[in-house]
């Protein structure tokens, strides 16, 4: 079943946030999902520590000596192995995206987090040449606006179709469901279902988002 | 979308994963800048096991008292400490 690693050598760009999102829906779907925090800002080893979704199955503190083996070991029948990775340029980020089936690159409509991010689809690039195999990758853009799409996000997806860069449709928005899943942990039905569950947003709109873009990557992984 | 039937046609593709292609994307990745950020361990010889061993500064009379006994007795001083611990424990 596929590895899916997200990266970006840029920090709060999304990469944790996507990652809680896929494990939850897939793990919603019936897949076994083994998630590897190898981040040592711990984002996804906190939103363990308040309760995991069913079928989700998390393992911390993975450094480059160990990527490649962790996820050897995880990677079987019927299961789902989502990395979620440090936001800088290392070796942990290259040896985990050449065992990938799809990289994520997640990044904010901004020139910046363009910049940095299209160091991640480069290196993609580079080691489908020096590995001698596709190494599918695809771009979303998080963080936007719900209400209207900005000038500057238009300018970032025209650019990213016209350089031929898989783009993941639909966008992740800004939702205060999607920031406060770290401190409940679970899912986001859960967070729906619980009235002791208090979200500054819609939670149902914020789920729905999810749902549309988990269903984005699993045409992808086909 | 839900039902695990969906989630059985999704395949990995296989990987090798020999030292040679580590090596290669390792290469790959520190030529784009992407290198070895793993924390450095602390620098210098690591601490010896405890002994809980007094050290002879602690008593000098005592430790110079018992290097001058093993040396009569043509044994080591931590023999000889051996041979005062049985004679302590018969004593107890």
């Amino acid at each position: 079943m596929p590895v899916i690693v997200m990266a970006s050598p840029k920090g709060g760009v999304g990469k944790s946030t996507c990652a809680v999102i896929l494990a939850s829906e897939f793990a919603r779907m019936g897949a076994d999902v083994t998630v590897l925090d190898c981040d040592p800002n711990r984002s996804l080893s906190r939103w363990a520590s308040h309760g995991l979704p069913k079928g989700v199955t998390l393992h911390g503190d993975i450094g480059r000596a160990e990527i490649v083996p962790t996820i050897r070991a995880a990677d079987g029948d019927g299961k789902i192995v989502i990395v979620d990775l440090e936001g800088v340029a290392s070796q942990l980020v290259s040896r985990a995206i050449s065992q990938a089936d799809l990289v994520i690159v997640p990044m904010q409509a901004t020139a910046l987090d363009a910049e940095i991010g299209s160091e991640a689809l480069a290196l993609v690039r580079e080691e489908e040449d020096a590995l001698g195999r596709k190494i599918r990758h695809a771009v979303v853009l998080t963080k936007t606006s719900a209400a209207v799409k900005s000038r500057v996000q238009k300018e970032l997806e025209e650019q990213l179709r016209g350089a031929g860069i898989d783009l993941i449709e639909p966008s992740l928005v800004s939702r205060a469901a999607f920031s406060e899943i770290f401190a409940y942990g679970g899912d986001l039905t859960r967070m729906m279902n619980d009235p002791e569950m208090m979200t500054g947003g819609k939670v149902d709109k914020a789920l729905e988002n999810a749902r549309q873009f988990t269903e984005a990557v699993y045409e992808r992984l086909k | 979308m839900s039902g695990s039937n969906r989630l059985a046609g999704l395949k990995a593709r296989p990987k090798d994963t020999t030292t040679a292609e580590v090596r290669r994307v390792d290469e790959v990745g520190e030529a784009r800048g992407f290198v070895d950020r793993s924390p450095r361990k602390k620098p210098g010889r690591k601490p010896s096991p405890r002994t809980y061993q007094l050290h002879p500064k602690v008593f000098p009379e005592v430790g110079e008292a018992i290097a001058a006994e093993a040396e009569r007795l043509g044994i080591t001083q931590g023999q000889l400490i051996e041979q005062m611990w049985v004679l302590y424990r018969e004593q107890g």
